[in-house]
């Protein structure tokens, strides 16, 4: 498989997941807004930030409103992570990549695309549309999983997909799980613990994962088990660890990859010994950045070896060659 | 469904679904009994169903203009093209015909040029052509063969008769269409493949590969073929990753491959770099490799030349095969098979005339209000005049570019091209039509059942280029009297 098109599918994965990741997380949002008693306030502006998108939202948007905001992330095409950015580039890579993938892969994100494209400026009239809108695009996601899983070949092509799929699936769980950092509480709530255990349900729902946490951990939705399900349990396929693990697995199938086999297995050792006990609000702020920052070593090493290994070179003899075709 | 008779009253073309009575052809009856059995309202909603469908498909094509390059939907019209299967076999062996004599004729200029020394094929012609590359002089390829593709555009005048317009062998394009045309006729259309018998035309692409294949330096074992683009802007992006994901082949740009100092070619994988063994190319010439062509070409290979002719890997087409894709070389095609192969011409020739002669120049000029005339090396309908259609001004213009550079064009009469009913606004009107069936030729000779139809959209006009409003049609190769 050309190093070129490896990229272009890597990122294609990226950009689907990262396109649905952003249709959670606005989902998750509003379920939050609506559990928030009068006096609570939710920072707007956090929310850009969670997603590391503020510098360009202040550019471009007078006021971080709810309104704003999801115009931003939903249909604007000069963010180039809101939801019809995504689906647009994975689209357009979809459109050189169409002799790896099955036959109705290019159809399917066509179609996609074609929806976010009709509905996008719907889902930003009311928050009913909006839910309705970004639960197809969620559903119409899946599909395309289901596709490739199910008639794509288990091949090279199909390990960078699932690649794609895993690290940027770790780094939004990251950033789902920050997004409650974006919540001031008042001090003298007295309902405050029965309002966080709402909280924390809705982020658990977000990420499709509450009747599982109940089913596997508790009836009792906790703070800091809550936070260590979604980073550490092998079980649910969302958390951090879980996506490290798929990542690993695929490498163990792909040519040339030893160094990065181990610079993912430290980082699942090294993740295994940090605790997320006691830690507070900016603590686990904290935590979560340092996270985003190990998977984008692991992105970038990545990169070097596969997409980026014939840049600085060009004497053919001195490259590798393949023992044989395909 | 209702025919636009009054448009049908003042088209006086042959119309290939209707006789002069306005009855359907015997290959068109079961179409015309299906489409009689539709309302205008379930035509209309076939017709929506059809677009939709290209929508989702995604099947495009680029439009080249000031605000930047768009992607158009692919204009298609619903009613297809219909011809015998009898009347299409005679043409199929025309075009085999035509190729063979063509891939002859394009060795014999590379080596002994034994057409130009036996005085049929004249020296200075050769002398003024754009496409004769120097740099193959002496080379034979595998087969002898150099254009393995080949569009043929054909086209049927009021009499009848079907004749070549010109032969398209430097990297002809359409073929993709002409099988995506199929596969909407029959998500929109299933009935009415019940009723007729339809010849297939899927097999092309396995036609293709094994074409390609042939050409593998390795022979017996499984060849790897890549389809070389010059990238996601270029008008037929859409058909190279098609035509590569029909066929199982990597669809590359320049920047992929490498060619090492052993001469072969390589392609950059991520597991390492991976031999070569066929090119399809889908770039010109002139790009192909900046050290033997334009040194600035961002889209080709270096060293790609230097491995074709070590014999280290197969292209196609051929570098240099373009030397008889060349309207004024068209005019000598019917010498050519005469002179090759000892035969007549199964297709006939437009009537052209050379403006490089004098009494045929000064004929083209005095006439030019009746003749259409073209440059010898343009594509796709440019730089061409219709002389009818053109007004004093334009022809006074077009007359000094042809005393300026007579090689450079031929004429021929306008043609009364046949038309087809289209679905215009509910109704079917008569619109002008050609087609283009492909031909390859590598170890096997093999021409497409059909073709791509090419229809001119717009009212009376004869320009069915999809760049300049051109639609296209499904066309069917039926088996009379069959049921």
């Amino acid at each position: 498989m050309l190093a070129r098109a490896a990229e272009n599918l890597y990122w294609m994965a990226r950009y689907l997941e990262r396109a649905e990741n952003t249709a959670r997380l606005i989902n998750s949002t509003t379920h939050v807004l609506l559990d928030l008693p009068l006096g609570a306030s939710f920072g707007w502006s956090n929310i850009v930030e969670i997603v590391g998108l503020d510098s360009l939202f202040q550019k471009n948007y007078p006021q971080a409103d709810e309104q704003a905001i999801m115009r931003f992330l939903i249909e604007d095409a000069d963010n180039p992570s809101s939801i019809l950015s995504c689906v647009q580039y994975a689209r357009e890579n979809t459109r050189t990549l169409r002799e790896i993938l099955p036959a109705e892969m290019w159809e399917r994100i066509n179609s996609l695309f074609l929806y976010v494209r009709e509905n996008a400026a719907i889902a930003c009239r009311s928050r009913r549309d909006r839910y309705m809108v970004l639960n197809n695009i969620i559903e119409q996601r899946h599909a395309i999983v289901g596709l490739v899983s199910g008639t794509m070949a288990h091949d090279l092509a199909y390990q960078i997909i699932r690649l794609g799929r895993n690290i940027e699936r770790a780094d939004m769980t990251t950033r789902i799980l920050d997004l409650n950092s974006a919540i001031q509480f008042p001090k003298d709530s007295i309902a405050q613990e029965a309002l966080l255990e709402r909280i924390w349900m809705s982020t658990l729902n977000s990420l499709s994962a509450y009747q599982t946490y109940r089913r596997l951990i508790s009836m009792h939705v906790r703070r800091s088990e809550v936070i260590k399900f979604l980073i550490h349990d092998m079980r649910f396929p969302r958390s951090v660890d879980y996506c490290l693990s798929e990542t690993e697995s695929c490498l163990k199938l792909m040519p040339r990859s030893g160094q990065l086999q181990q610079i993912t297995a430290n980082l699942r050792l090294e993740l295994s010994q940090r605790s997320t006990e006691n830690l507070d609000v900016d603590g686990l702020h904290q935590y979560l950045d340092q996270l985003q920052v190990d998977l984008a070593v692991v992105q970038n090493a990545l990169s070097q070896n596969y997409f980026h290994a014939y840049d600085h070179d060009e004497n053919p003899d001195a490259k590798p060659k393949a023992e044989s075709a395909h | 469904m209702q025919l636009a008779t009054d448009e049908y009253a003042s088209v006086t073309a042959y119309d290939e679904l209707l006789d002069q009575n306005l009855q359907p052809r015997p290959a068109a009856r079961h179409l015309f009994d299906y489409l009689n059995s539709l309302t205008e309202q379930e035509l209309t909603a076939r017709r929506q169903a059809v677009d939709a469908t290209i929508m989702a498909m995604g099947i495009t094509f680029t439009i080249y203009s000031e605000s930047g390059n768009i992607d158009r939907a692919w204009p298609f019209d619903p009613i297809p093209r219909v011809m015998a299967r009898k009347e299409w076999e005679r043409i199929q062996e025309g075009l085999k015909q035509r190729l063979t004599a063509l891939n002859l004729f394009i060795n014999d200029l590379y080596n002994e040029q034994r057409i130009i020394k036996d005085g049929v094929f004249p020296a200075e012609v050769l002398a003024g052509s754009g496409n004769f590359r120097p740099q193959c002089v002496g080379i034979t390829p595998r087969f002898g063969v150099w254009a393995h593709i080949c569009g043929t555009d054909l086209v049927r005048d009021r009499d009848g008769t079907v004749y070549v317009l010109e032969d398209n062998l430097r990297v002809p394009s359409g073929v993709s269409y002409m099988l995506e045309n199929r596969q909407i006729m029959k998500r929109i259309f299933p009935e009415v493949f019940r009723t007729t018998n339809i010849l297939p035309v899927d097999d092309y692409p396995t036609q293709l590969y094994q074409t390609l294949a042939a050409l593998s330096p390795r022979p017996g074992t499984q060849p790897v073929i890549a389809v070389l683009t010059p990238g996601i802007y270029n008008s037929a992006y859409f058909e190279h990753s098609y035509l590569a994901q029909q066929m199982g082949a990597a669809l590359v740009e320049g920047s992929d491959l490498i060619v090492g100092s052993d001469d072969v070619v390589y392609m950059k994988n991520i597991s390492g770099l991976e031999r070569v063994d066929v090119i399809y190319r889908r770039i010109d010439d002139n790009f192909l490799d900046p050290e033997v062509f334009n040194p600035d070409s961002q889209l080709g290979v270096r060293g790609l030349m230097r491995a074709w002719r070590n014999g280290k890997v197969g292209i196609a087409n051929a570098p240099g095969a373009g030397v008889a894709d060349d309207k004024v070389v068209y005019a000598f095609v019917p010498q050519m098979i005469r002179y090759y192969l000892d035969q007549d011409a199964i297709l006939a020739n437009v009537p052209s005339y050379l403006c490089m002669y004098d009494d045929q120049r000064d004929y083209v000029l005095a006439n030019l209000d009746k003749l259409v005339v073209k440059p010898a090396n343009e594509s796709g309908g440019y730089g061409m005049i219709i002389g009818p259609r053109a007004t004093p001004a334009e022809r006074a213009e077009f007359a000094k570019l042809i005393r300026a550079n007579p090689r450079n064009y031929m004429a021929q009469p306008t043609l009364d091209i046949s038309t087809a009913p289209t679905l215009v606004d509910g109704k079917l009107a008569p619109r002008h039509l050609d087609l283009r069936p492909f031909v390859l030729q590598s170890d096997k000779l093999y021409a497409t059942t059909g073709g791509l139809t090419r229809v001119a959209l717009r009212k009376g006009s004869l320009v069915v280029n999809s760049s300049q409003g051109g639609g296209s049609k499904d066309t069917w190769i039926v088996e009379e009297g069959s049921n």
